[in-house]
């Protein structure tokens, strides 16, 4: 009651500006980590660039919808992703009807066949485009997923905040995308016909 | 129903394997994955493949941001008055 003295509306612009800087600082500390995730996310370096400064410019302007403490990199990768989607991404999704019954050996079983009895030299086997091409073949839904748990290093709970899906969905996603990685992969590494 | 048959242990680590390598799994999950993985050498080479193969895509697809982005990032700035 009677709180607002003369004095009282400088002080408080002062430490929203203060909180503004703080928050734009931390953003701008953290843009490394969200571009390595970006550039996964999309085909092109121009499109994660774009993508980038869309993302910072909307966190810029929405600051403070951002709760202090919590994970800054989720909240700025959750921007990012409706971003992307709402570029019209996924006009393009195909779904992916491989059937995957091998499991998660996959990849393993077909450089054995291959005759190289040296499996767990995977760096031997396949080039870093084999492992670019086979990501970015991977289905968006899927890669999505892919990139937030096993670049990102997001937890699944993360994941699944960050795309808006439950977390069965990541789980399942996840599951699954990694199959379609290591068929990629498999047809690259020994020309599999998987 | 196959409820009468023993189930496979090696099917079982395949199917603990990736939420293991993730620290996804309950510690009850996690000490029958482990056990599995002492006692089994085919599960055990399988599991060393596929922490490699984690290990290099994650290192193989990594971009690092062009310096000039950053530049770009913080000219988007509120500018202070």
């Amino acid at each position: 009651m009677g709180e607002t003295t003369p004095e009282a509306e400088p002080r408080k612009l002062a430490e929203e500006a203060r909180d503004r800087v703080r928050f734009e600082e931390e953003a701008l500390d953290l843009a490394d980590q969200v571009y390595r995730v970006a550039r996964r996310l999309v085909s092109s370096r121009e499109e994660a660039e774009d993508l980038m400064q869309e993302t910072y410019a909307r966190a810029f302007r929405a600051w403070r919808s951002y709760t202090p403490g919590t994970n800054l990199r989720a909240w700025l990768l959750r921007i990012l992703t409706n971003l992307n989607i709402d570029r019209g991404r996924r006009q393009q999704r195909t779904p992916d009807l491989r059937p995957m019954e091998e499991g998660d050996y996959f990849l393993y079983n077909r450089l054995e066949e291959a005759g190289d009895s040296d499996e767990e030299r995977v760096d031997e086997r396949l080039s870093q485009d084999d492992a670019v091409g086979a990501l970015s073949a991977v289905p968006h839904d899927f890669r999505d997923v892919l990139v937030l748990v096993d670049l990102g290093d997001f937890s699944y709970a993360d994941a699944a905040q960050i795309l808006d899906i439950p977390i069965g969905t990541v789980m399942s996603r996840l599951h699954r995308g990694r199959r379609i990685l290591k068929h990629e992969l498999a047809e690259r590494a020994v020309g599999s016909e998987a | 129903m196959a409820l009468s048959f023993e189930p496979d242990p090696c099917a079982k680590c395949e199917e603990l394997l990736q939420p293991y390598l993730d620290r996804d799994l309950s510690d009850a999950e996690r000490v029958q994955a482990e056990k599995h993985l002492d006692d089994c050498s085919y599960c055990r080479k399988r599991y060393k493949f596929e922490v490699e193969l984690r290990r290099f895509v994650r290192k193989a697809v990594v971009e690092e941001m062009p310096p000039d982005l950053k530049q770009k990032l913080a000219a988007l700035r509120t500018p202070l008055l």
